[in-house]
Parts: structure tokens; C-alpha cells; sequence
């Protein structure tokens, strides 16, 4: 069974289309690269699978369950929280906590949502992810003491503190220095070699190449072509996805 | 008399002291209320407390205290706030309350809206709810920046209290200036500004110490 099966999302923000029928699926412990131009609806989608922005159209569903169903009842917001938490979700900007140290990011989600929290465990498992992150030395640091490429290392730990079944990344190097981005994708890489279930929306082509199982090129809301690496980037069969590469590769 | 006129103002200081101190005790939660009020979705609370406002930043507070001291007596003919120096300081910390309030939530509403929106999101993601953004996230971020603003509000607050005696609140304005009449001397009204000088430097200092207590992230 995949882990994830999207089907048929559609998205409209002012009539205007988003996401036009996107069907994707996923098994456990694959990884699946996004890629695609700005405006093709990648942001949107990974939105969508948590729960940010509420699709028109389709269902998603994680390991069987049906998660989301456009056309089933309105989710109580409870309902919406216990749900999104299949996924993890790391963001373009960060978006850490500025009042809270690295330490304390990675501790105050699983330590406030939970229901009797063993503080102790929590405390452990962060620090155990930060270390793995390379973040030993750093900690107790406020984000602003951390450059931008600790800062999304912090937030990956963030994200992976709380066990999601699929984590997302949106663009996770795209607001960083160019000499700051390889030690994200490292990081990244690692997660992959260890069968993290994830998405990854990017515009790191040789990346994407190197670390995904799975191929999605996206175009003006649509999937235009998905397969394997050597096929989608290597070998594309569209025009559309020819021409998106080609663009790259003269850049 | 030097001495004779210092403890009749500091008696009189301590009217001012109380009215600024009740005035910010309920002007700041009510505040944060109207700057919830203000933000809402649905219209029909949004308008009013828009309109509310409006009106309280566009007329002069000594209008307004003359309005809630003496409106319901002269529009239903009930004096409700009684002719005591209680009832006239009750009515005056009505009407700061209203005042400042309305004030303080627009205060409240840009330092809220000031934060970027992925602080909300990134909460949302990590499962929290939305009481739990508010308090554990954004709160003292919001708080940081309103502090400097926030900050010129109360000092203004400060000295806006002496406005009380139109209605013939007992202030330290008001003391001074029995001076003139009791003894025929002018000083000590000039010298009430010196109590106004000395609070409102205690209070810059308070505020320069929670500006750099929250100094330790960005």
C-alpha cells in the first residue's frame, strides 16, 4: 500500500486556477522531488497536504486512511490539527522562533501539544536530532545568532521531532547564500540514505537528480510528466519539461 | 510653606497616581479585546469597533469627559455618577479607560499584525492550536515590538490625568492651583511639574530596562 495517494486536487485562489487535478502517489521511505517553474503550483501543493490551503477538489489519503475529502464535511479544527501532523513541513523562510533558542524550537511543539509530556524524552530526542544535524555546538543559540543554513537545520530538526510520516520541504534552499546551501542538502541527502519518507519542492536540479527515487514536473497547475530521475531529468518525453530544463541547464 | 505645599501635591499626585494606575490596569486587557474586535472577519463586529475608534481618537479627551460626566444627566436626567469626589473620579476613569483603550488596541493591532505571517503557519504545521500560537509564539514578539509605543502612550498618560479636574477630580493640578486662591501664590502650580517630571523619568527607566530584558532575541 503507498504511503500517500493524492487524487485529483484542485485549487483556485480568486478564480484564478492553481493546482488543475494533481494525482500522485508514494511509497514508505521514497523520496519524490518536485521541480518545476515559479507559478506552476508546487508551494501550493505541499500547502495543501498540510493543511495549510483547503483544496477544491480531490482527496489525500496516508496509509489507506482518508485523510482529506473535498466533498466529505467541513474538519473540525482538532480534526485538521491530528491530521496534519502525517506530514512535516519545512519552509522556504524558516520561520523558527526568534525568542527560543535552537534547543527550545525543536522542544516547545512536542512539549506544549502534548497531553502528559515526558519533558525528559523530548529533551533527548531534540538534542539527538540536533546533533545529528550538526548543530551540537549550537543549541542554546537564539536564532538570530545562526547563520541561514543552521537556522533550516534547526528547522528540519523542528519538523522531525514530531515523527511525521511524509516530510515536505518547500524550497529549503532557495533563501539561502549560494556557499550556504550545500550543508542543507547534505542534511537532506542523510535524511534519504535513512529512508525519510519525504517531498521536496526544489529548484536544485543536479539534486533533485541525485537524491529522489521519484521525479515530478509540475507546469501551470498540472503533472506534466513524473517517473524516475534518469527519466523525467535525463530523458524527458514532453516538450514542456524539455524546454524547463533546457532554461536551467543555459542559467 | 515650601513644606505645607510639597505635601499638599504629593496628596494631590496621589490622585494622579491612582487614576493613571486604574486607567492602565483596565485600558490594557480591554485594549487587547477592541484590537481582536478590530481585526475580526465578520463586519458586524469588525464596523462598530472600527467606528468606536474613530470617534474616541477624533474628539479631544476633555470632550469626552465632560461628555460621560454630565451626558446621562442631561440626555436621560439621571446623574449616575453622583456628585461625590468618588462618583466625579469614577467618571473620569470611565472615560481614560474608553480613551486609552482605544488607543492601546490600535497599538496592539499593528504589533500583531507586524508579525509575519509564517509564524503562524509554522505553528499550524507543528500542530498547535491556535490559542497556543497566540500565547507561546507570538505574544512576546508582539510584546517586543510594541514597547517603544507603547511606552510614549503611558508617559502621555502621565499627564493627561490633570484633564480629570474639568470635571473637578482632586489631581495634583487641581491642588496647585487652590494655591492661588488660598494664598495668593502661582509656584506652586509650576511646581507640580516637577512630580510630572520625576514619574515620568522613573517610567522612561522601566521602560529602557524591559526593551533591553527583551533584548536577547530579534
Amino acid at each position: 500500500m503507498p504511503i500517500l495517494e493524492v487524487k485529483d486536487i484542485h485549487k483556485s485562489f480568486d478564480n484564478e486556477a492553481i493546482l488543475k487535478g494533481i494525482s500522485f502517489s508514494m511509497d514508505a521511505g521514497e523520496s519524490v522531488s518536485i521541480i518545476g517553474s515559479s507559478g506552476s503550483g508546487k508551494t501550493t501543493l505541499l500547502r495543501c497536504l498540510n493543511f495549510l490551503e483547503t483544496p477544491d477538489e480531490g482527496t489525500i489519503t496516508v496509509h489507506g486512511e482518508k485523510i482529506f475529502d473535498a466533498h466529505a464535511p467541513a474538519l473540525k479544527p482538532e480534526e485538521i490539527r491530528a491530521r496534519r501532523l502525517h506530514f512535516g513541513l519545512v519552509f522556504q523562510q524558516f520561520n523558527l522562533f526568534p525568542q527560543y533558542t535552537a534547543l527550545e524550537n525543536v522542544m516547545l511543539a512536542p512539549k506544549i501539544t502534548a497531553e502528559s509530556p515526558d519533558v525528559k524524552q523530548i529533551e533527548e530526542t531534540a538534542v539527538k536530532l540536533l546533533e545529528q544535524m550538526g548543530l551540537s555546538d549550537r543549541m542554546n543559540n537564539y536564532p538570530h545568532q545562526l547563520s541561514g543554513g543552521q537556522q533550516q537545520r534547526v528547522a528540519i530538526a523542528r519538523a522531525l521531532a514530531l515523527k511525521p510520516d511524509i516530510l515536505c520541504f518547500d524550497e529549503p534552499t532557495s533563501a539561502l547564500d549560494p556557499e550556504l546551501t550545500g550543508e542543507v542538502l547534505k542534511v537532506i541527502r542523510g535524511l534519504a540514505e535513512q529512508k525519510t519518507t519525504m517531498i521536496i519542492v526544489t529548484h536544485e536540479m543536479s539534486f533533485a537528480h541525485d537524491v529522489s527515487d521519484k521525479v515530478i514536473f509540475m507546469d501551470g497547475g498540472v503533472i506534466v510528466e513524473q517517473g524516475t530521475p534518469a527519466e523525467v531529468i535525463e530523458h524527458p518525453r514532453e516538450e514542456r519539461t524539455k524546454q524547463f530544463l533546457a532554461g536551467y541547464s543555459s542559467n | 510653606m515650601f513644606v505645607t505645599v510639597t505635601l499638599s501635591l504629593l496628596e494631590g499626585f496621589l490622585g494622579t497616581i491612582k487614576l493613571f494606575a486604574l486607567t492602565l490596569l483596565l485600558s490594557l486587557p480591554l485594549g487587547l479585546i477592541l484590537s481582536f474586535g478590530s481585526m475580526e472577519k465578520l463586519g458586524v463586529i469588525r464596523y462598530p469597533i472600527r467606528f468606536l475608534i474613530w470617534v474616541i481618537r477624533g474628539t479631544p479627551l476633555m470632550l469626552q469627559l465632560l461628555v460621560i460626566y454630565y451626558g446621562p444627566g442631561i440626555f436621560f436626567g439621571v446623574n449616575i455618577w453622583g456628585g461625590s469626589p468618588n462618583g466625579r473620579f469614577t467618571a473620569a476613569l470611565v472615560a481614560f479607560v474608553i480613551n486609552y483603550s482605544c488607543y492601546f488596541s490600535e497599538i496592539f493591532r499593528g504589533g500583531i499584525q507586524s508579525i509575519p505571517v509564517g509564524q503562524y503557519e509554522a505553528g499550524q504545521v507543528l500542530g498547535m492550536t491556535k490559542r497556543q500560537i497566540f500565547f507561546k509564539v507570538v505574544l512576546l514578539q508582539v510584546i517586543k515590538r510594541i514597547v517603544p509605543p507603547m511606552s510614549n502612550e503611558i508617559i502621555t498618560l502621565v499627564k493627561d490625568t490633570s484633564l480629570a479636574r474639568v470635571i473637578a477630580v482632586y489631581e495634583i493640578i487641581w491642588n496647585g492651583q487652590a494655591f492661588i486662591k488660598s494664598s495668593g501664590i502661582i509656584w506652586p502650580l509650576f511646581y507640580t511639574g516637577a512630580f510630572y517630571l520625576i514619574f515620568s523619568g522613573l517610567l522612561t527607566l522601566l521602560f529602557g530596562y524591559i526593551e533591553k530584558k527583551l533584548s536577547y532575541f530579534r
